[in-house]
Order: structure tokens, then C-alpha cells, then sequence
């Protein structure tokens, strides 16, 4: 068995069936906790509902925090939004779906793809790059931020690395993006990464709590 | 010849009380080990998914101390909002996360230290005011959190000793500072005999069931005064009870949560056993939370509704049955953290100043995400806190300053001690009112008269 055989193999299927059995875990094991009654009488019956508006609004800051949050918002948009793009619109993505799932779509120019992917990588680098220089020491940063990083960042490079040919031979280039990627999704459920899940889940319960009293968030 | 005296007196004499406390604080000896113990079992029994999804929800962006007052105002990373609840999520990530059979392994145990480490974190440098909140991209409620690492703390006996004493005597005595139901009767007769306005106390029924405060009854008498010249006259059909008195909740702010739910299940039995259908609470801030907010306290259910002291007031403006006396100066508003941001009653106080005819400016940052005035959620009782506090006082100074206005109206006492500090140590200019004096010293003659309707449900 060769490396890429390794990678896109036994190396995927397992990763997947981590990434999602671990998941499923922490999210039950967090939601499944008890939820004790609030008998406060609430200015409104519908804050639940209500408070899936903060999941909205608290994706920009208001207008109060925007100056100081700003260069970190932007950078946060340009990965997040460089990197789901480039995973679902690059053809050869497109193409490794469609080989397991048989769903296909269209995809971008490869150029489209690659300038996104740089940019995404660019992004990753200039908020390590504030979090290791940060003089105000306000990040606590641990290595769970480091390693995210790390795991978020290698699909990236291995991934233009691979496409562009730069170092080894290609099939080695191809089995380290995608082992990059084995690593991504075994690492996922147990890290900072999960935060795919709890940003929703953590406004939506806030903004409820605050609807609840009349406040708008 | 005024009776009672001025605030800024009132300020002074509360100053030299909290100066006492630490000399007659109880002190909780235990081994270090049963601290630890009783702190991480209260944490782990008080999380429940709402505070496991804040916990698990921390990415370290530290964006928080963009909205922390302590933070902006000394730039020490320590008080970063992100720092306090990071023991929290030590013991929930060992003791009730989804993979604690992992982090038991490789975390760190807490120790002793961390929890002394924390009282500062939690106590002397947070109000719990909630800002952190609107700021978080993530939308984690770190006030909350903050809250369960009070209750944790007082489990293991490292309140600090302000605190501690406070609590003890409200654990006796029900009030605090020596407020007892004489000293209130004693208040009562003087306001009549000096004043001539009546208060009713210990009715068998009324409608309305009045709260006030230990610094109304021992300091502040115009508090009470205004009191009952508003709510005589509106023709309220209202009463002050001595076996239910005091809004302030030392159970509350310290993390004491069996006396919490005791006090304001005391105050809830006693407007039951009077047929109350409102229940009015003073101006202090966190007896709000304690009260209208309070998880346990069965709101829905109770035959009587909860108003805050400016709710009630701006409800009555809004119903036409409160007139006022034109203010005629340029004021800005001061809402208070558990009243604004963490209460949700803006709109009423807004109201009663417009009825005053008052050229109101908000201050630039305002309603939710005003910055707090540095004294809430008892840090103004913390004697080791004073610079800290008087530190990120000067952000609410300059607020105010913006605005250009004459004077700031507050509607909280705890605020307004913390105004009034700051009045006098930087000698500020500015005139600081308390908004149920002020209507007070505007009701227009020859209004009163027709009974107001006082139960009008949530608007």
C-alpha cells in the first residue's frame, strides 16, 4: 500500500468516522446536560425563537466595538469564507465528492480557487501572527489554539502545494493534503475547532436569555 | 432646614461603614483541601448546558477586554474577561465535560491558589455588568459564569471579607448596616413629623408593596422621603412591610445562593399575605435580578408583578396618571448594568425624563453597551478594590463629559455612591441625581388625587 493508498484509504475512513462519532459525543454530552426551569416571568413567550437572531446580528460587531474589532473580523471572514470556498468549489474537490457520493456541482476557475486559498493561508498567518505578538497579553493562548491552527492551516498549503507541484513528487504532495485533512477531521471534535457548532449554539442561547428580558442582542 | 443629609454625606458616612466591615468579618477556617472540594462541587452542580456551551465556547479571540471597564482603564491582561472563567473551565473540562476521563489525566488539579488567585478575578474586578457579552463573538455569558464562581467561592469560605460580613448579618438580621425594622419605624415617624408625609407600614392589605434599602433607612432618608411623596401622591394604595423591607440581597451579590432565594422568597410570602398586586423595588440595582429575574422565584405564577422603582415610575408617566414640573436642564442618563443591559427596562426611566421636559443626551456609548459606572455587584463594599474602581470610574466620567450635559441621572444607589465617589475625588462638576428624588421634587401640584392604576401587566 502506498502513502496516498494509506491517505485516501483505511487513513480517511477512519478519520471520518472519528470526526463524526466524536462530534455526536460532545455535542450530546453538552446538550444532553440538564436544563433547569427559569420561573422569572419573561417579557416575551417567544424568546427562543427570538434569540436565533443573535446567531445573525453577533456575526458583525455593532457599531460600538467595530473600530477595535475590526482587522480581526476582517481577517476571521477572509479565512473562513477562502477556505469553504476553495473546499467547495475547487474542481478536484468537486470531483472527490462526486467519486464518493455521486453529487456533483460547478466549480470555480482554478485561478478563482488558488487566489482564494492564498488569501484564506495569508489570513491564518496575519492572525498568528496577532496572537503571538500580542502585547496586550489578552489572548491566553494555549495549544489548543496552536494546534487548530496547525491542522487548519496544513490542508491549506499542502493543498496549493499539491496543485502547483512544489517539493516532492506529486502523489506525495496529493497524500500529505490529504492526510493533512485525516488529521483535520480526527482533531476536530476534541479542539477549539468546534466552535463551527458552539458559535451557533452559544448566541442563540444568549440571545434568548437576553430577548427574555426585552433586551435585543 | 433640610433633615436628612445630602449625599455626598451619605457617600462619606457609607465610606467610613464599609471601612468596619473587614474588622467584623466572620472568618471560615477549613483545610485547604475541603475549600477545594466544596469550590469544584459547586461548580460542577450549578453547570448545566447552558454553562457548558459558554465554556466549550471560548476561542481565546480576547476581544473582551475591548469591553471591560477594569480592563480599558488600567490595560492589566489580567482583568480580561476571558481570565476569570478560566479556572471554571478548568473543573468543568476534568469533572463534567464530555471527555473528562481525558482531562482528569493530563489537567492540572485545582488547587487552593487557583481559588485565591480567583476571588480577585471575580469579586474585586468584575460587576458582573454583562458588556463582555455584547462584545464576544461568540455571545458567552461571562457575567453568569462569573456569578457560579462567586457561589463557589463562598462554599469554600473565600468571600472576601466585606462580603462575608454583609452576609452574615443579612443571614441574622434579614437587612444589613444595622437597618432594622426599628431604625425603619424610627425613619417613618421622623419623615411624618418632619415632613408630614405619611407612609404606610404594616397594613394588612394594599395594593402595592413598597421595598426600600439599608442606605435609605440609615443614610439616605430623602430616599424613602421621595418615596412616599410619589406614592402618596399618585393616591397609591401602598404599604411597607417590616417583615419584608429591603431590596438589597447580599445573598445575590456575594454567591450565596440559599440566602438569595430565602430573602426573596420572604419578600414574595409577605406581598402574597398582603393581596399586593405590584411589588416595587427600591433603587438598587441587583435587588432586580434578585427579585424580577430570579430563576427560582415562580414570576409566572405569583399573583403580583415586580417593577423596578424607575419601571414603576415610567409606567405611570406613560399611563398619563404622572405629571412633572418641567426640569429645565440638559441631562444624560445613567442606565444601571442589571437594570438596562441585564433587566431590560430602558424605555421607562426615558419616559419619566421626557415628562420632566428634560433635554436628555445619551451618552455616546448607551443602553446596551453603556459602559458600567465601575461599583456594581458589590465591588463598591470591597476596600481593596477602591483604585481599581476608581480607575474605571473615569471612563463613565468622560461618558458623561461627552454629552455635555449639566448632570447625570442615576437610578441605582449602588451607582450613585459610585458617582458620588467620583464626584468628590475628581472633583467633578457635574450634579448627580437620583431619578425617584428628582420626580419627587417635580410632581405637579394638584395632580394627584385619582387612585392609580397600578397593575397594567408587562407592556
Amino acid at each position: 500500500m502506498t502513502l496516498l493508498d494509506l491517505a485516501r484509504g483505511p487513513a480517511l475512513e477512519w478519520a471520518l468516522v472519528i470526526f463524526i462519532a466524536g462530534i455526536l459525543w460532545r455535542l450530546l454530552g453538552v446538550l444532553l446536560l440538564t436544563h433547569p426551569v427559569d420561573f422569572s416571568a419573561p417579557r416575551t413567550s417567544f424568546a427562543k425563537l427570538q434569540g436565533t437572531r443573535t446567531v445573525f446580528s453577533r456575526a458583525w460587531p455593532s457599531a460600538e466595538f467595530i473600530v477595535r474589532t475590526r482587522y480581526q473580523t476582517v481577517m476571521a471572514y477572509v479565512f473562513h469564507i477562502g477556505m469553504f470556498v476553495v473546499v467547495a468549489g475547487f474542481v478536484p474537490h468537486i470531483e472527490f465528492i462526486t467519486g464518493l457520493t455521486g453529487l456533483s456541482w460547478p466549480g470555480l476557475p482554478n485561478f478563482v480557487a488558488t487566489l482564494l486559498g492564498i488569501a484564506a493561508v495569508l489570513a491564518l498567518v496575519a492572525m498568528l501572527v496577532r496572537r503571538l505578538t500580542d502585547q496586550r497579553k489578552c489572548c491566553v493562548s494555549t495549544w489548543d489554539d496552536y494546534f487548530s491552527w496547525f491542522a487548519t492551516a496544513a490542508p491549506l498549503v499542502t493543498g496549493l502545494m499539491a496543485f502547483y507541484h512544489l517539493g516532492p513528487r506529486y502523489e506525495t504532495l496529493l497524500a500529505m493534503h490529504i492526510l493533512s485533512i485525516d488529521l483535520l477531521l480526527v482533531w476536530f471534535p476534541f479542539g477549539k475547532l468546534m466552535h463551527a457548532f458552539w458559535a451557533v449554539l452559544s448566541r442563540a442561547q444568549t440571545g434568548a436569555a437576553y430577548y427574555r428580558k426585552g433586551v435585543r442582542i | 432646614m433640610p433633615v436628612f443629609p445630602t449625599f455626598e454625606q451619605v457617600y462619606q458616612g457609607f465610606a467610613e461603614q464599609i471601612g468596619k466591615l473587614p474588622g467584623v468579618a466572620p472568618r471560615v477556617e477549613m483545610p485547604a483541601d475541603q475549600r477545594v472540594k466544596r469550590a469544584v462541587k459547586v461548580l460542577v452542580d450549578e453547570t448545566h448546558a447552558d454553562e457548558a456551551v459558554w465554556l466549550e465556547s471560548c476561542v481565546h479571540c480576547g476581544q473582551c477586554v475591548d469591553a471591560c471597564h477594569f480592563y480599558e482603564s488600567t490595560q492589566d491582561s489580567k482583568y480580561a474577561p476571558l481570565r476569570k472563567i478560566r479556572l471554571y473551565q478548568r473543573v468543568y473540562r476534568q469533572e463534567v465535560g464530555p471527555f473528562r476521563w481525558l482531562y482528569k489525566l493530563v489537567g492540572r488539579p485545582v488547587t487552593v491558589e487557583d481559588l485565591e488567585e480567583l476571588q480577585e478575578l471575580v469579586y474585586d474586578s468584575c460587576t458582573e455588568c454583562g458588556r463582555c457579552t455584547m462584545i464576544c463573538p461568540m455571545g458567552i455569558d461571562i457575567a453568569s459564569l462569573v456569578h457560579h464562581c462567586r457561589t463557589a467561592l463562598v462554599a469554600a469560605g473565600m468571600a472576601p471579607p466585606e462580603m462575608a460580613a454583609v452576609t452574615f448579618e443579612q443571614k441574622q438580621m434579614r437587612t444589613v448596616f444595622g437597618a432594622s425594622p426599628d431604625v425603619l419605624r424610627s425613619l417613618v415617624q421622623k419623615i411624618l413629623d418632619e415632613y408630614g408625609e405619611e407612609i404606610p407600614i404594616d397594613k394588612d392589605k394594599a395594593e402595592v408593596l413598597v421595598l426600600t434599602s439599608a442606605v435609605d433607612i440609615v443614610m439616605n432618608g430623602n430616599g424613602l422621603l421621595a418615596t412616599a411623596r410619589v406614592m402618596n401622591h399618585l393616591g397609591v394604595d401602598w404599604t411597607l412591610r417590616t417583615d419584608a423591607y429591603e431590596s438589597a440581597n447580599f445573598g445575590l451579590l456575594a454567591g450565596d445562593m440559599d440566602l438569595m432565594v430565602e430573602l426573596a422568597d420572604n419578600i414574595a410570602k409577605s406581598a402574597e399575605r398582603v393581596g399586593a398586586k405590584v411589588v416595587i423595588v427600591a433603587e438598587c440595582g441587583h435587588a432586580y435580578s434578585a427579585l424580577r429575574w430570579n430563576p427560582h422565584v415562580h414570576g409566572k405564577e405569583l399573583p403580583f408583578e415586580i417593577l423596578y422603582m424607575s419601571e414603576f415610575l415610567g409606567r405611570q408617566v406613560q399611563a398619563g396618571k404622572l405629571r412633572l414640573e418641567p426640569l429645565n436642564r440638559t441631562v444624560t442618563f445613567h442606565d444601571p448594568c442589571k437594570i438596562g443591559r441585564r433587566g431590560g427596562a430602558f424605555d421607562e426611566p426615558r419616559a419619566v425624563l421626557a415628562a420632566m421636559n428634560a433635554e436628555l443626551v445619551e451618552m455616546p456609548a448607551n443602553r446596551e453597551v453603556n459602559w458600567c459606572c465601575g461599583g456594581g455587584a458589590g465591588v463598591f463594599l470591597l476596600n481593596r478594590a477602591t483604585e481599581l474602581r476608581d480607575k474605571a470610574f473615569k471612563i463613565k466620567l468622560g461618558q458623561v463629559d461627552a454629552t455635555g450635559a449639566d448632570g447625570v441621572v442615576v437610578s441605582c444607589a449602588s451607582c450613585r455612591l459610585n458617582f458620588e465617589a467620583g464626584r468628590f475625588k475628581n472633583r467633578w462638576d457635574k450634579q448627580v441625581d437620583s431619578l425617584v428624588e428628582l420626580v419627587a421634587d417635580h410632581l405637579k401640584d394638584g395632580e394627584a388625587g385619582q387612585p392609580a392604576a397600578v397593575a397594567g401587566g408587562e407592556q
